[in-house]
């Protein structure tokens, strides 16, 4: 379990985290989602006791970080292994530094991960993808109860990215509690627990479904269109929209009650000089995000 | 495209301002501060005497010597008093006038005086020899010359009285007995200081050190932890180049065995701690090498290594006693050339101490405010 109370950051008197607070309950797989240098680096480093606060709590499993570091691992946003080291010596340091000494759950660890392979590799040799499953393997060597993952896959493909997710389900079904970064919606949705930061403030907090009621009371359309800034402009022209979302070929329109579907179509009609049809759709975590992260929302 | 090149290099180089201010601001300090110190003729070189005469005549010699400026001259009890001061580095030079000099004198019998100099620092015991002819020179010598009356056919010598000169400590005055010692102690800060400054920057650099701090390790086990293995790899580069000194170009053995390890520890444990600071204090592997250089090149020129420290500026002489070198050179070549005694070196050991206590306070400070 994790539990932050009101934490306070600030760098040459700006305040880059502000008061946060956070409940993640045990198992659970909990996404900080905010843009970058929005303060999700700050705030996991300060949950991790590797930089101070200001000012806030935080308890690892009922206890202050410093008398919880054998209770929870870190793997941080760059690659933070040995490169000259291999990749089993890089494991077995890890390990020593909290006096894990079964080698089995160590190898057990490496295949797990497919690094068997790459035992007696050079860390620095890996590729991507096998360095963050090294960082992974790492942070695991003491079977820790609590992971903080920052931006766990960032610059990873899609399949490596899809394994280590599959991975982190397991690992919560485990019963350990996650802590993961991003900002990659798809993976947001993924997570249990949400919250959006943005300028180091929370905006918003829930589940992937409860947090998309936090747009208010809008409605979301879509239709086929790609990308022409002439109808953009003349949408967003509209009293009421708040937001316009390309996704592919598909636009999404974000706007209040007050803005008739049919309203839309006959404004995007005149541009396009051909009927369109809009649908009604559910809006996407990434409509949230961005409403919210631009001010859009009022 | 040379040029893009070029530009961006100039660009990167000013978004570091610390490296830009290392670059430029520390090179002029040290040429202004060179060129103020470094000078191969000393002032003011110490020399202890006895005066056993006491007479109008040994007063004469005294003065010939003191009011060229070069000597500074202070009376000790005894004619092994000279000596030790000389060993112990209070003095460079003695005088000694028996006490029948002027008696042999009026009887033109030719008296001896005997010109101690320390032959540790080649240059400086050439200088002080030249330096010295200030007692024989005609103004000192010419009331020295006695007719006897009695005995007109006395055979009058061209030099009323003759000065001996005793070549101490390293009588053959051995280029390589001087250089040596300090060249092991330039050796060994440039392993320690280039090792361990880099050691906490690299893995900060490589975000290894991020990584650590999650670890329960405590920062001053880590602190030990990174520096023991570079303690002892110094402490045997330190006793490989000595046995080099020692089997091939034949440098004389120590006082003390158990002094010269003391004296590897201690210094060695300054230079790691030292290596330690810089590498919390700067914030890239280039920033900690340039801050090891500069103070290693100060190190060689201002402590004694090669030019005399009585020859530096008092003000400047301030920063010689502030570098760990200076205290290095003069205890190794105490134990090596000199066989000074452990009281005389006790203040320089002592000094190496506190440097060791300085540089591990501070970087314990700083490690706590650290990321």
């Amino acid at each position: 379990m994790i539990h932050a109370k009101q934490l306070v950051k600030s760098f040459k008197g700006v305040r880059r985290v502000d008061e946060v607070s956070l409940t993640i309950e045990k198992g659970q797989i909990f996404g900080l989602l905010g843009p970058n240098a929005a303060g999700k680096t700050t705030v996991i480093r300060m949950l991790c006791g590797i930089m101070d606060t200001d000012s806030g709590e935080v308890e690892i499993n009922g206890s202050s970080v410093e008398k919880a570091k054998h209770d929870f691992g870190y793997v941080a946003q760059h690659f933070g292994q040995y490169g000259e080291l291999s990749v089993w010596e890089n494991l077995k340091f890890y390990a020593e530094m909290y006096g894990v000494k079964d080698e089995a759950h160590l190898e057990a660890l490496l295949e797990r991960y497919q690094l068997g392979p790459y035992k007696n590799s050079a860390a620095g040799a890996l590729s991507g993808g096998y360095k963050r499953r090294l960082a992974l393997v790492c942070a695991l060597a003491h079977d820790p109860q609590v992971l903080f993952l920052d931006e766990p896959t960032a610059g990873i493909d899609p399949v490596t990215r899809k394994l280590l997710w599959d991975d982190f389900y397991a690992l919560s079904a485990e019963g350990k509690t996650l802590f993961v970064t991003t900002h990659y919606m798809e993976e947001a949705a993924r997570c249990h627990q949400l919250a959006f930061i943005a300028e180091g403030k929370m905006i918003a907090e829930g589940t992937p479904k409860s947090i998309k009621s936090a747009l208010g009371d809008v409605n979301v359309f879509t239709f086929k269109q790609s990308y022409s800034p002439k109808v953009t402009e003349v949408i967003q022209a509209v009293a009421g929209v708040q937001l316009t979302n390309q996704f592919g070929d598909d636009l999404h329109i974000v706007a209040t009650k007050e803005v008739s579907k049919s309203l839309l179509e006959e404004k995007i009609s005149m541009v396009q000089g051909i009927d369109v049809e809009l649908r009604e759709t559910e809006p996407d975590l990434e409509d949230v995000f961005i409403a919210l992260t631009q001010g859009g929302h009022s | 495209m040379i040029m893009a090149i070029v530009k961006k290099e100039l660009l990167q180089l000013r978004r570091d301002p610390r490296l830009m201010a290392l670059i430029i601001v520390m090179p002029l300090l040290l040429m202004v501060l060179f060129a103020v110190a470094l000078k191969l003729e000393p002032n003011n070189v110490k020399m202890a005497y006895l005066d056993a005469d006491r007479s109008f005549f040994s007063d004469m010699i005294k003065t010939g010597l003191w009011s060229d400026g070069y000597f500074q001259m202070y009376s000790v009890e005894s004619r092994n008093a000279i000596i030790e001061e000389i060993r112990s580095g209070r003095a460079k030079a003695g005088l000694y006038i028996g006490n029948n000099f002027s008696a042999q004198l009026i009887e033109n019998e030719q008296p001896h005086i005997t010109l101690y100099v320390d032959g540790t620092m080649p240059s400086l015991t050439t200088a002080m020899k030249y330096n010295s002819s200030a007692a024989t020179d005609k103004d000192v010598t010419n009331d020295m010359y006695f007719l006897d009356e009695d005995a007109p056919n006395t055979v009058i010598a061209e030099n009323p009285f003759v000065m001996d000169t005793d070549v101490l400590f390293n009588p053959d005055e051995k280029e390589t007995w001087f250089f040596l010692p300090g060249v092991i102690g330039v050796l060994i800060m440039q392993v320690a200081l280039i090792l361990t400054g880099i050691t906490i920057v690299r893995e900060r650099e490589q975000h290894t050190l991020e990584q650590l701090f999650v670890t329960p390790i405590s920062k001053f086990s880590f602190i030990i932890g990174k520096l023991l293995p570079y303690v002892v790899i110094t402490l045997i580069d330190f006793y490989v180049i000595l046995g080099v000194g020692w089997f091939v170009f034949d440098l004389p053995q120590p006082s003390s065995h158990l002094l010269l390890f003391a004296l590897a520890f201690i210094y060695v444990a300054v230079m790691i701690s030292l290596g330690l600071l810089i590498s919390l204090v700067s914030q890239t592997q280039q920033q900690a090498m340039f801050v090891a250089i500069f103070i290693i090149v100060p190190s060689i020129l201002l402590s004694g290594f090669i030019f005399p420290i009585e020859a530096i500026p008092a003000a400047v002489r301030v920063v010689s006693y502030l570098l760990p070198f200076t205290y290095f050179v003069e205890i190794i070549r105490g134990l090596l050339i000199k066989q000074t005694l452990l009281v005389d070196l006790l203040y320089a050991y002592g000094a190496l101490l506190g440097f060791v206590v300085v540089f591990v306070s501070a970087s314990v400070m700083k490690f706590k405010q650290h990321l």
